[in-house]
C-alpha cells in the first residue's frame, strides 16, 4: 500500500425507485421488493402500452416549474449526504440526462423561447447543487452514460489525492426520460417484466432514476468515517460502441486497475456489486470477466437493479451507497429479480439478503462506448466494528453561507506533443495565418476540413460532432508521430452530440413515440465520440468525457492532467462543439445567434514535462462564489511574469455583475487583458481553440488576438474563462 | 451483379443503404447474399436499425432472434419475409 491519504467516506445520500433516503434503501435491501410501474412522468401514446420503469417517488410525477426531474432528484441526494455537516470544496458528477426530461416537453410543444430551455445542459445539475449549498471549488460534470457516477467517484478520490480539493461531494443523477427510455427501447434491451439479471430468461434492463452521493475527504475531522473508498479503475472496451466486449476483457481492465489502485488481490474482495442490468450481453460478458479476474475463488456477489432498476448515469452513486451500507452492516444484498439462474454463466449470485463479514467491496458500472469504471470501498480503518449506522433524519439545511475556497493548484504543466484545432478556416495553420492577417476565424467548420479523418465505413454512421473530434484526435495523434495510442483520452463538450439529439426526438415524436432510430439514440450519449475516439486509436486506457458549459475544456485538461499525476505516459485532450440548427439556438441563446456563430474545437497530445524544449500548458484551477475572486486573487503576485490575461467571456455574461472580473481590473493594465471570441469565434468549447492558438503564441513570442499583435517577452500566457464560474488554464514556452 | 428484378428487393436495397450510409450503389447489393456478417459490414445496430425501419414500413415485427435470421438471410429472403408477414393491404 501507498502511503498516500486514505479517500474517507463520511457522508451518503440517496433517491431511488422503493427508496426516499439512505434509511428507506437500507430498508429495501433487507427485504428486498422490486418498485417497477409504468411510467407517469410523460403522457404514454404507444398504443400497446409503456414497458415497467423504476420510477423513483420521492417526486411528484411530471413535471412542475423549475427545475427538471435530475437536478431535484439531486438535490434530494446531495442534501441528505452533505446533512448538518461542512460544506464540500468540489464537486464531481455523473449525468447523462441533465435537463432532457423537461426539454422533451417543450419540444413536443413547440417552445421556441430558450427559457423553457435554460436548464438543459448538464452542467446545470451541478452548478444548481453548488449554488443551493455554496461550493466554491471546481464544479466538474462527467458524462459516460451508464459508468457516469462511478467516474466521477474516480476523479473526486484523484481530485482529493492530488490535493485539489479537501471535501468532494460526488456521485450521479439521471431521471427518467423517453429519450433513454424509447432509445433503449428499440435496441430492444429492456424487459417485458422487470428486469432479472443473471436469470437464464433475462431480457433486458429496467430503465430507473435518482441519485447517489458520497462526501469525500482526506482529512476528515467533524464526522465519523462510513468507508474508505481505496480504489478505482477505469478503462475502455475499444470494441464497439455499445455492445460490451464478449469476453468482457476492458471489464477485466477495469477491475485490475481498481484492485491495484487499492493494493488489493483479488482474493481480498468479499462482495461485488455487480453491473448486472439483466441485457443477456452484459450479464454474460461480465460473468467471463468476473471468472477472468476472481478466477476459482469466486468472491459473494449480486446485481441490485433488480430492486432498484438501472438508474443509468446515477447507478454508480446508488451502488457505492449499497456497497458501502453491505460493508458497514454487513448484509450481502439479494440478486432481485433471479428466479432461474443461468447455469452458463458459471457464477452464483446471493440469492436472498445474508449476513457476513464483509471487508472489501468492488462495485461495477458499465457504458455505451465501452466506458467502464470499478470502485472498491474498504472498511474505515479506525472505525470500531459494531459502529452504529448514523440514521439522517433531516436532509442539510439551507445555508446562506458559502464553504471553505480549495487549495491552490499543485498540478504540474504538461508538454504539448502535438496540437489541432478546427475553425471555418480551417486546421491550426489556415487558424493562425488568418489571426495573423486581421481576419476573423469565426463560422462553422467546413465539411472538407474534416472529411477524411477515419475511413468512411468508420464513419458512415456518424453525425458531425464525432467526426469533428475523430478529426482533431487524428490529427494529434499523427502529428505526435507516437506509435502507441494515447495512455489516457479526456474530452470535453458542453452540448454533446446535438444532431443525433434532435434527430432521434424528432422521429420519435413524429410516430407518436413508436419509432425512432437506435443510431441515433447511441450516438446521442455525451461520450459517444470518445468511445469513437478510443476505437480509431485502439486506446484501452482511461476514458473520460467531461461536459460543463465553457468550463468543459479546462475538465477535460484536468482529467487528462490527472490521469498523468498518476502515471499515464500521455494524454488526449478534446474539446469540441458541433452546431445544430434548431436546438443550438434554443439551448445557447446568446452563443448561437450572431455573426460569431462557430462550431469546431481543439486538441492536444500532452506528455509528463520532461524537460525538453516546447510549449507546456497547465490546470491552475476553477472557483466560483468566493472561490473565482479567491482564483484571481492568487495571481496577483505572479501576474507581472504573464504577458497577457487571455480572456474568453461567454455571449450574454455580465462582466458588470461578474467579481472576479472586477478583481482582475483592480490587479492588471487593461491592455494586457484580452478578449478573444471577437476574433476567434463563439462556441462553448472555443477556450481549447483559445489555448491551441496561445500554444503557438508563446512558441513564437508573439500573439494574434488583438488588431496589432501583442509582443509576448516572457512567452507566457494565464487563459480565463468566464461564466457562472471561473476556470484559469496557463500556457508558456 | 444485379438481379434486383423484384421491386420490392429493389425498393428494400435503395433503404437499406440510405439507412445504414452504407458506400455503395443499391443496385450493387447482392439479392441473394447475407445482409449480416458479410461484405456489406453490417453489425447488430445496423440490425436494430433496420427493425425500426421494417415495423414503422411495413407493419412487421421482428422481436426474436429466429425471425431476424430468417428476414436478415438475405435481400431476397427479406422481401418473402415481409409478403408472408405484412397485414393485407387494401390494394
Amino acid at each position: 500500500m501507498s502511503s498516500r491519504p486514505p479517500v474517507c467516506v463520511t457522508g451518503m445520500g440517496v433517491v431511488c425507485a422503493g427508496a426516499n433516503h439512505v434509511g428507506e434503501l437500507r430498508d429495501l435491501l433487507a427485504h428486498p421488493v422490486a418498485h417497477f410501474q409504468t411510467p407517469t412522468v410523460w403522457p404514454i401514446k404507444h398504443p400497446s402500452g409503456e414497458l415497467p420503469v423504476a420510477q423513483a417517488t420521492a417526486l411528484e410525477a411530471g413535471e412542475v416549474a423549475g427545475r427538471p426531474r435530475t437536478h431535484r432528484l439531486a438535490l434530494l441526494a446531495a442534501r441528505e449526504a452533505v446533512g448538518t455537516g461542512p460544506l464540500p470544496d468540489a464537486i464531481v458528477l455523473g449525468s447523462s440526462t441533465g435537463g432532457i426530461a423537461a426539454t422533451e416537453s417543450a419540444l413536443e410543444a413547440g417552445i421556441t423561447s430558450p427559457d423553457a430551455y435554460r436548464y438543459h445542459g448538464l452542467d446545470t445539475v451541478a452548478l444548481h447543487l453548488a449554488e443551493t449549498l455554496g461550493v466554491c471549488g471546481p464544479v466538474i460534470t462527467i458524462s459516460t452514460a451508464c459508468s457516469s457516477a462511478a467516474v466521477a467517484l474516480s476523479v473526486a478520490a484523484a481530485l482529493l489525492r492530488a490535493g485539489l480539493a479537501r471535501r468532494v461531494l460526488s456521485g450521479g443523477a439521471d431521471s427518467l426520460s423517453r429519450l433513454t427510455f424509447h432509445g433503449f427501447r428499440q435496441l430492444q434491451l429492456v424487459a417485458a417484466h422487470g428486469c432479472m439479471p443473471l436469470d437464464a430468461n433475462r431480457d433486458g434492463m429496467t430503465v430507473g432514476e435518482g441519485a447517489g452521493f458520497l462526501v469525500l475527504e482526506t482529512a476528515p475531522d467533524e464526522r465519523p468515517v462510513l468507508a474508505v473508498l481505496s480504489g478505482t479503475g477505469l478503462s475502455c472496451d475499444a470494441y464497439h460502441a455499445t455492445s460490451p466486449h464478449p469476453e468482457g476483457q476492458g471489464a477485466v481492465l477495469a477491475m485490475r486497475r481498481a484492485l491495484a489502485d487499492a493494493g488489493l488481490e483479488p482474493r481480498a474482495i468479499s462482495y461485488v456489486n455487480l453491473h448486472g442490468t439483466g441485457t443477456p450481453d452484459n450479464d454474460q460478458a461480465e460473468a467471463r470477466a468476473m471468472k477472468q479476474v476472481f478466477a476459482d475463488v469466486q468472491p459473494a456477489l449480486s446485481s441490485t437493479k433488480g430492486l432498484t432498476g438501472h438508474a443509468l448515469a446515477a447507478a454508480g452513486g446508488i451502488e457505492a451507497v449499497i456497497s458501502i451500507l453491505a460493508l458497514r452492516d454487513g448484509l450481502l444484498p439479494a440478486n432481485t429479480g433471479l428466479e432461474t439462474l443461468d447455469t452458463s454463466l458459471e457464477i452464483s449470485p446471493v440469492r436472498a439478503p445474508t449476513q457476513a463479514p464483509i471487508s472489501a467491496v468492488l462495485s461495477n458500472s458499465f457504458g455505451f462506448g465501452g466506458n467502464n469504471a470499478c470502485v472498491i470501498f474498504e472498511k474505515a480503518p479506525s472505525s470500531p466494528s459494531p459502529h452504529p449506522f448514523p440514521r439522517y433524519a433531516g436532509r442539510g439545511d439551507l445555508r446562506a453561507t458559502t464553504g471553505d475556497v480549495p487549495p491552490a493548484s499543485g498540478l504540474p504543466a504538461l508538454r504539448i506533443a502535438a496540437s489541432a484545432c478546427l475553425t471555418a478556416r480551417g486546421g491550426l495553420d489556415e487558424t493562425w495565418n488568418a489571426l495573423l492577417s486581421r481576419d476573423s476565424t469565426a463560422g462553422l467548420v467546413p465539411d472538407a476540413a474534416f472529411a477524411r479523418a477515419a475511413p468512411a465505413a468508420f464513419v458512415r454512421r456518424l453525425k458531425r460532432l464525432p467526426r469533428l473530434m475523430l478529426a482533431l484526435a487524428q490529427t494529434v495523434h499523427t502529428a505526435s508521430g507516437r506509435a502507441a495510442p494515447p495512455e489516457a483520452i479526456a474530452v470535453g463538450t458542453a452540448w454533446g452530440p446535438l444532431a443525433e439529439t434532435q434527430e432521434f426526438l424528432r422521429k420519435l415524436f413524429e410516430s407518436g413515440d413508436q419509432f425512432s432510430s437506435p443510431m441515433d439514440f447511441i450516438g446521442s450519449v455525451h461520450n459517444a465520440p470518445t468511445g469513437q475516439i478510443a476505437l480509431l486509436l485502439g486506446s484501452q486506457a482511461p476514458n473520460l468525457t467531461s461536459s460543463a458549459g465553457e468550463r468543459s475544456f479546462s475538465q477535460a485538461l484536468l482529467c487528462g492532467s490527472l490521469h498523468i499525476v498518476s502515471g499515464a505516459g500521455s494524454a488526449l485532450v478534446v474539446a469540441a462543439e458541433a452546431f445544430e440548427p434548431r436546438l443550438s439556438p434554443l439551448f445557447d441563446p446568446e452563443g448561437a445567434r450572431g455573426p460569431l456563430v462557430s462550431d469546431g474545437g481543439a486538441a492536444f497530445l500532452l506528455i509528463p514535462d520532461d524537460g525538453d524544449p516546447g510549449v507546456r500548458l497547465r490546470w491552475l484551477g476553477e472557483g466560483g462564489n468566493d472561490g473565482a475572486v479567491a482564483l484571481v486573487d492568487r495571481f496577483a503576485g505572479v501576474t507581472p511574469d504573464y504577458d497577457a490575461v487571455v480572456v474568453g467571456i461567454p455571449a450574454g455574461h455580465d462582466l458588470a455583475k461578474d467579481p472576479a472580473y472586477a478583481r482582475l481590473g483592480q490587479l492588471l493594465p487593461s491592455a494586457s487583458i484580452v478578449a478573444y471570441r471577437d476574433r476567434l469565434g463563439q462556441h462553448a468549447s472555443i477556450g481549447a481553440t483559445a489555448a491551441a492558438i496561445a500554444g503557438r503564441a508563446v512558441a513564437v513570442g508573439m500573439l494574434p488576438f488583438t488588431g496589432a499583435p501583442i509582443a509576448l517577452p516572457h512567452r507566457r500566457l494565464l487563459l480565463l474563462e468566464l461564466g457562472p464560474r471561473l476556470a484559469a488554464i496557463e500556457v508558456f514556452a | 451483379m444485379t438481379g434486383q428484378t423484384d421491386p420490392l428487393v429493389a425498393e428494400l436495397a435503395r433503404k437499406l443503404v440510405e439507412t445504414l450510409g452504407l458506400d455503395l450503389k443499391p443496385e450493387a447489393v447482392d439479392p441473394a447474399a447475407p445482409l449480416i456478417g458479410a461484405g456489406l459490414g453490417i453489425d447488430s445496430i445496423d440490425t436494430l436499425e433496420l427493425v425500426v425501419l421494417i415495423e414503422r414500413d411495413y407493419g412487421v415485427k421482428i422481436d426474436n432472434r429466429a425471425a431476424g435470421v430468417e428476414a436478415f438471410a438475405s435481400l431476397n429472403a427479406l422481401a418473402a419475409f415481409l409478403r408472408q408477414r405484412r397485414p393485407a393491404s387494401p390494394a
